[in-house]
């Protein structure tokens, strides 16, 4: 079923997702690094065996910078070159479907995003570069077009609020975060939408659809040379703007808090959460590699073995940091019947305190084989690559980063995990939020 | 496991719709077994990871009443050990390999995979044959493997409204055919399935004559075939009893349905029952197969395609439509649109514009420009789909357990390069009629959504 706002929310989470799963690509995969003449810096990776080409830019434009009009990152995400001076709406999809070319855009929190597929058959990558370029340089908003997607986002947001887990997301971000701009969901709130216009969304597009605030990842086809004049045509006719300034982390939750709010479905939608922390900081291997015992990882981690295999109260039951520009959630999720909630509630409980006391030594070295074993999976696709590099130029990590990620993962001790999670994990100050009838 | 069940096969649909074909750039080398087990290889050598596959051909499309979702009921079971491996084994030991492994059922088949470093195939394969035939099935593994089961019911589909109504949907257009039940099975069935269904169903299915395996990656055929023949080989075919047709009996008049549901907007579903390649029985309607997939196209390939350009861009009578169809179902399948109105439009409205896009398929032959545009879409993305080695492994796979070659998609853009405009219109007069038709509406149930206002309200002691 595609709805757009449906789009947008998994869009966010995938983003997240894809930080979760972020664990370093083998050690081969060549990562360049260039700044633009003016100002956009460049990722690139060569990948010759497919005649096709991804390309991303990505600009520091998320709804984090919705200021009070929550919403508008990603209302100009979803106009953004949806008419040019030259093209109307119908002729830039035209001009891309007419030859494969595939366009893709997106929003998180921290993030805009705008996407090319393409193949690399000179002509085609020509025509889909050329006009992939006034997308984002030349973007015109109109007033008509405007208007069906304000109509649009209404009916997602509408729709979003009898989503029981929607409801639970929201309402965890919201109290976590506070008065902090990530408070807020990325789509908006149907009060906020009466807010935004159309000259708001020009203002926030010439502000943050700069050269400066714009980072280019390449994979494909492409050589040096060519990603290299890539870039420069894709950057020639953007300002060279300013980079917004650093946001402020989000202030710790004073008190723990239990949020119930009575919903009429089958199933209580349950998390259990806190804040947990930004991308870059010096404890997110310990904290990764702990999470990936705890519950990042599906089959083999303890959520799994004790909530579904164990007891079989739900379906899926996870746990994962969200690393992000400033500090992230860290999260507990889990579904199960309304009848089971409270004890799922309390297994989940356990299970982390249990954790925190410690864990087996087959146990952690189980997981350094996965994690360290699984490295060439995460890398055997151009798409997969992509995703790497855009995250490693946008927070900013080192170019070296999977070759380096593995090596610290190989040398953790079970005593830096233990160290790590009891400084940034507390369960008694931890938020929980059911959405259900939990009994 | 973690099981991935398609409901609506969106996985295998959107790949599939994705395909097309310029020259393959690596071709696929098959075999046959001694016991008749098919193996299909395909190199790709970009990464050293290998994708291996094991697909049985039973799923939903092969259950009755009664016992619905029990062919992925047996799915989650085949994890919970084997005469040698202790419940959950299977998982660590992929997992230790810094393996990814799942499964997912679907109506026409049943399939395991494990990607991995290429170093590990012969040990997955190991496991995954010793799983074909020594799965150990305790009554209290599967008692509590059934209450995680009907979590996934729950989750899936009981507390989404859409997902209600497409199983209902789909329960109003076939009447007598399998098609007719979801591929998780309906609740009552789930609750009372033992797990002496489960084993009759192991028994008869998980046989290497109803099984192809499929391996995609940093691998030589010539290798494959050799570890295949070492590990699945030794093991003895069944006698298999296919399933009785259940051919759908012909629709003689529209069907309707209304679910009311917790929702705040509307949304509509219609349906018309259409052959596939697997059920067309000559040539002609081959070629039928072909123009309904070029149809569908036509109506939403793109957003450049007619359903978003007239519907939601010119007239913006929907917040959002789409066309799909599947042409490589075992059995005869539904040519589908789906709708949000609008703010402030019916359903009615919402279903007669999708009728006017009918009718002007019927009455006006399609342009040249719009047939190019989908042939240079599925040649793209013919590409694009070898980005991904377990996308490719899926698609064999599908193809070759619904009866298809596994060059079906290799030839699919040739084959709809050969469709015309008037082909098009024949296709939309014959099937898209308003007698065949089997419409579900989506309703708001009126209720209130219970909720204090602001963020909630604060719970006393839940322990």
């Amino acid at each position: 079923m595609k709805t757009n706002i449906a789009k947008s929310i998994y869009q966010a989470w995938l983003f997240m997702a894809a930080f979760l799963v972020c664990v370093p690509v083998y050690a081969g995969i060549h990562i360049e690094s260039w700044q633009t003449k003016n100002g956009a810096k460049v990722m690139y990776v060569q990948s010759a065996q497919l005649p096709m080409l991804d390309i991303e830019m990505t600009f520091d434009a998320g709804s984090a910078r919705d200021g009070n009009d929550w919403g508008l990152a990603s209302m100009t995400s979803t106009l953004l070159g949806t008419t040019t001076s030259k093209l109307n709406e119908n002729a830039i999809s035209e001009t891309f479907n007419n030859i494969g070319a595939q366009i893709g855009s997106g929003v998180t929190r921290d993030s805009a995003s705008i996407s090319l597929r393409t193949l690399t058959r000179p002509e085609i990558m020509k025509t889909a570069l050329t006009n992939f370029e006034t997308l984002v340089s030349d973007s015109q908003f109109s007033q008509s077009i405007f208007d069906r997607e304000m109509q649009r986002l209404k009916i997602g947001l509408k729709q979003k609020s009898v989503k029981p887990q929607v409801i639970a997301s929201d309402t965890l971000w919201k109290t976590l975060y506070g008065e902090h701009p990530y408070a807020h969901p990325t789509s908006g709130t149907l009060e906020a939408a009466e807010k935004i216009n159309l000259d708001k969304v020009k203002a926030f597009y010439k502000k943050y659809y700069v050269a400066s605030n714009a980072l280019i990842s390449i994979v494909g086809n492409v050589d040096k040379k060519q990603a290299q004049q890539i870039a420069e045509q894709l950057t020639q006719n953007l300002a060279q703007g300013q980079k917004p300034n650093d946001l402020l982390p989000p202030k710790k939750l004073a008190k723990h808090e239990k949020i119930k709010i009575d919903f009429d479905s089958t199933q209580t939608y349950y998390s259990l959460a806190q804040l947990g922390i930004e991308r870059g900081n010096p404890d997110y291997v310990a904290l990764f590699v702990g999470n990936h015992i705890l519950g990042g990882s599906g089959f083999g981690s303890l959520l799994m073995e004790e909530v579904r295999e164990k007891r079989g109260l739900v379906y899926s039951v996870y746990s994962y940091f969200a690393p992000q520009k400033v500090t992230g959630p860290f999260v507990i999720g889990l579904s199960t019947k309304n009848a089971s909630a409270l004890e799922a509630d309390k297994v989940v409980r356990d299970t982390l305190n249990g954790f925190l006391k410690g864990f087996s030594d087959e146990k952690l070295q189980a997981i350094k084989d996965n994690l360290i074993g699984g490295f060439p999976l995460r890398s055997d696709s151009n798409a997969k690559i992509l995703g790497y590099i855009s995250m490693i130029g946008f927070y900013g990590l080192p170019l070296d980063y999977l070759d380096w990620f593995p090596k610290q993962i190989e040398n953790v001790t079970k005593q830096d995990i233990l160290a790590a999670w009891h400084k940034h994990i507390k369960p008694a100050e931890m938020l929980n939020i059911m959405v259900g009838k939990p009994q | 496991m973690t099981s991935v069940t398609k409901i609506s096969k969106s996985i295998v649909a959107a790949v599939m719709l994705s395909v097309v074909s310029l020259p393959s750039l690596a071709k696929v080398t098959e075999y046959t077994l001694n016991n008749q087990m098919k193996v299909l290889v395909k190199e790709d050598h970009r990464s050293p990871v290998v994708v291996h596959q094991v697909w049985y051909r039973v799923g939903s499309n092969y259950e009755y009443s009664g016992k619905t979702g029990i062919s992925h009921m047996l799915e989650h079971m085949m994890f919970k050990g084997t005469k040698t491996l202790e419940p959950g084994e299977f998982s660590k030991i992929v997992a230790k390999m810094g393996g990814q492994e799942n499964a997912f059922t679907s109506s026409d088949y049943t399939a395991y995979y494990q990607v991995v470093g290429r170093k590990h195939l012969a040990d997955v394969m190991r496991l995954e044959a010793d799983r074909m035939r020594n799965i150990v099935l305790t009554d209290e593994e599967f008692l509590k493997e059934r209450q995680v089961v009907t979590e996934e019911r729950r989750w899936r589909t009981e507390d989404k409204p859409t997902g209600k109504l497409y199983e209902q949907f789909k329960a109003t257009a076939f009447m007598n055919s399998p098609a007719h039940h979801p591929v998780i099975g309906w609740m009552p069935d789930i609750q009372s399935w033992t797990a002496e269904d489960a084993r009759n169903w192991y028994k008869r299915w998980y046989a290497p004559n109803n099984a192809t395996l499929v391996v995609v990656g940093d691998v030589k055929p010539q290798d494959v075939y050799q570890l295949a023949k070492k590990y699945y080989g030794k093991i003895k075919p069944e006698k298999l009893i296919q399933p009785t047709p259940q051919t759908e009996i012909p629709q003689e008049g529209p069907r309707r349905i209304v679910l009311k549901g917790a929702t705040k907007t509307p949304s509509i579903l219609m349906g018309f029952h259409a052959p596939t390649l697997v059920t067309a029985k000559n040539k002609e309607q081959r070629k039928e197969v072909f123009a309904l997939e070029v149809l569908s196209s036509i109506l939403d390939g793109d957003d450049s395609a007619r359903l978003t350009k007239e519907l939601v861009r010119k007239q913006q009578v929907v917040a959002s439509v789409g066309a799909g169809y599947d042409a490589t179902d075992r059995l005869m399948t539904l040519f589908l649109f789906q709708a949000t109105p609008s703010e402030g439009i019916t359903p009615e409205k919402t279903e007669q514009a999708i009728w006017k896009e009918i009718e002007k398929l019927q009455t006006k032959l399609v342009s040249q420009q719009e047939l190019d545009r989908v042939l240079a879409q599925t040649e793209a993305q013919y590409v694009y789909h070898q980005d991904s080695i377990q996308s490719q492994a899926t698609v064999l796979g599908s193809l070759v357990s619904v009866g298809l070659p596994a060059d079906t998609l290799d030839k699919w853009v040739d084959e709809l390069r050969t469709v015309t405009p008037e082909d098009l219109r024949a296709v939309a007069k014959k099937y898209l009629q308003k007698d065949k038709v089997t419409v579900a509406t989506l309703l708001p149930n009126g209720k209130k959504i219970k909720r204090k206002s602001g963020a909630g309200m604060h719970m006393g002691d839940i322990h």
